[in-house]
């Protein structure tokens, strides 16, 4: 029998869905007692459990062949993967927010942003033009307008109700944010056609 | 001295000791003497050029990785990230029309900026190749065959070399989506391959049958199968079907002299670097994160030195495959050692020792 694939998951909600899609497509897995590596309940895939930004140095390095993550970790990895498959669940925008009645932003003039996603506000604004001085946060950045770090936030947006408490408020959605399947180039070029079949069978109707 | 400074060295650099460095210099003495054996010479290339020689021929991927530097002058110098460029210049500003075929190999460090997160990727050294002057079908056989040859030499079977050709790429798209075609094509980006077809003008049916042509890798018998059914829809312009013949000629050549596992059809290798013209090829060891060598033909590389000859070579990163081979300390001899009342003494008895072949220290 062939060795399991090896995919790489993020901790968290996306997890769970991916975990709830992959048994509609008959791949069983279910993860006990803490454990970080699983497998499936007919052992073709080895699954990893990984903190969502470290998903992509997984697989960059060939330990996860594939992974499942979100545009916004692939736009913080330098590194370049097979993109295999886009899902429909699991998205989410990727927004710039301020204080809410806060003036509309003037796009021509310097920027200044906390986010959790660097790399992406950089090229974000740097393809339309914009100076952005970027202040790098590692989480609940809808403090930094409330405290005045910075005047705007960059930040993945679901339901704005977390922006809303803080008193904040969407002023531009940037771009959609994707849940992609992705392959190292390498582990995929030797073992595409058995990625291929499972592809096939974790594509959505 | 800062503890950065004494315990670091610069991103993009690397030494390594002792049985490493022992292995690696066994493999590449089989290496050039594999080359040798087939009527290659060994060259040098300087560790640093002009950057304005090179500087239309540098990818954006490749400009932000190389080194610069400012000579004596105030020249602007890069230090050597692609052997095949700093070789093309040597070879075409020396070279004569009477030296043609001239086959060349080289074994070099090469020095360029990685990402922390690509630091295990091991591309600073390269052995590899040039033949020069060799057109076609042999040219291309003989480069794919050593490129087989020399990672048979690590003595692991596991590695594949995938073939695409840059010149179909060129039949299908036009000259000015050409590159941009090459580049979604490397990175299998096929919604942009589809955007970039309807830009040509192809029309809705015939564009999904282009990409899933595009997407195939596998061995040449399905490829034959996949070739038959796009020329019935007639789904490629029909200069295309030339290249296509072209990789079923090698392929199946390679095939009739009996390494016909070892290589594959892959269409989504149309070479990243843009001085790619014909063939283009990588080869993917199991385990090993991303490619451990690649190559191609550029037939108009030297053109751009001053010097119109047809070429085709490969570079193999070396470092990244010994990652995976067998320490083989055991079996290469330790030295012994040898004592004496002095060291006189010691000197006469390890010299007997060495006109026997053993190696003895004092």
């Amino acid at each position: 029998m062939a060795e399991p694939l090896t995919l790489a998951l993020p901790k968290g909600r996306l997890f769970d869905q991916i975990q709830d899609f992959f048994a509609t497509k008959g791949i069983v897995f279910s993860v006990e007692d803490r454990k970080l590596v699983v497998s499936d309940r007919d052992d073709i895939l080895r699954i990893f459990l990984v903190k969502n930004s470290d998903l992509p140095t997984y697989v960059n390095h060939g330990i996860a062949g594939l992974g499942i993550c979100g545009d916004d970790v692939l736009a913080e990895s330098e590194c370049q993967f097979f993109r295999l498959l886009t899902y429909s669940f699991g998205n989410t925008s990727m927004c710039l927010a301020g204080k809410e009645g806060s003036r509309p932003v003037a796009l021509d003039s310097k920027l200044t942003v906390a986010t959790k996603f660097p790399e992406f506000t950089r090229r974000h604004f740097n393809k339309r033009g914009v100076p952005v001085e970027i202040v790098k946060l590692n989480g609940s950045v809808e403090l930094a307008p409330v405290l005045g770090l910075a005047p705007y936030i960059v930040d993945l947006v679901e339901t704005g109700s977390t922006l809303k408490a803080n008193g904040l408020a969407v002023i531009e959605r940037l771009e959609d944010i994707k849940v992609r399947v992705i392959a190292n180039r390498a582990y995929y070029k030797l073992r595409y056609r058995e990625i291929n079949a499972l592809i096939d069978r974790i594509r959505e109707e | 001295m800062s503890e950065k400074r004494r315990l670091q060295i610069p991103q993009g650099t690397e030494a390594f000791f002792q049985e490493e460095a022992k292995r690696h210099r066994r493999y590449t003495t089989q290496l050039e003497e594999l080359f040798q054996l087939w009527g290659y010479l060994p060259v040098k290339t300087p560790a640093f050029d002009f950057y304005d020689s090179y500087r239309p021929l540098i990818d954006s991927g490749m400009e932000g990785r190389i080194y610069r530097l400012i000579d004596r002058d105030g020249e602007l110098l890069m230090l050597r990230s692609d052997i095949t460029l700093f070789l093309a210049k040597q070879i075409a500003t020396s070279l004569r029309a009477e030296d043609l075929p001239l086959r060349v190999f080289y074994s070099d460090t090469i020095l360029r900026y990685q990402h922390r997160e690509d630091i295990s990727r091991n591309e600073f050294f390269q052995v590899g190749l040039e033949l020069i002057g060799k057109p076609g079908i042999d040219g291309d056989a003989e480069a794919l065959i050593l490129l087989d040859k020399g990672l048979s030499a690590f003595g692991r079977e596991d590695y594949r070399i995938h073939v695409g050709s840059r010149a179909l790429v060129r039949r299908i798209f036009p000259e000015n989506l050409m590159q941009a075609a090459a580049g979604a094509l490397c990175e299998r980006e096929f919604e942009s391959l589809s955007a970039l077809l309807l830009e040509a003008g192809y029309e809705s049916d015939r564009r999904k049958r282009i990409v899933e042509f595009l997407s195939f890798i596998g061995p040449i018998e399905e490829f034959v199968e996949l070739l038959r059914r796009m020329e019935a829809q007639a789904s490629l312009p029909s200069e295309a079907y030339g290249e296509c013949a072209y990789l079923c000629e090698l392929i199946g050549l390679l095939s009739r002299l009996g390494m016909e596992k070892r290589f594959l059809v892959d269409l989504s290798e149309s070479g990243m670097q843009g001085y790619y013209t014909g063939i283009a090829f990588q080869a993917y060891l199991a385990g090993a994160d991303s490619a451990v060598a690649s190559g191609g033909r550029y037939d108009g590389l030297l053109d751009h030195f001053g010097f119109s000859a047809p070429s085709v070579g490969f570079s193999i990163l070396q470092r990244k495959i010994e990652a995976f081979l067998p320490d083989i300390a055991p079996n290469l001899r330790q030295p012994e050692r040898v004592k004496g009342a002095d060291f006189a003494d010691a000197y006469r008895k390890a010299e007997e020792l060495r006109r026997a072949g053993t190696p003895a220290t004092i």
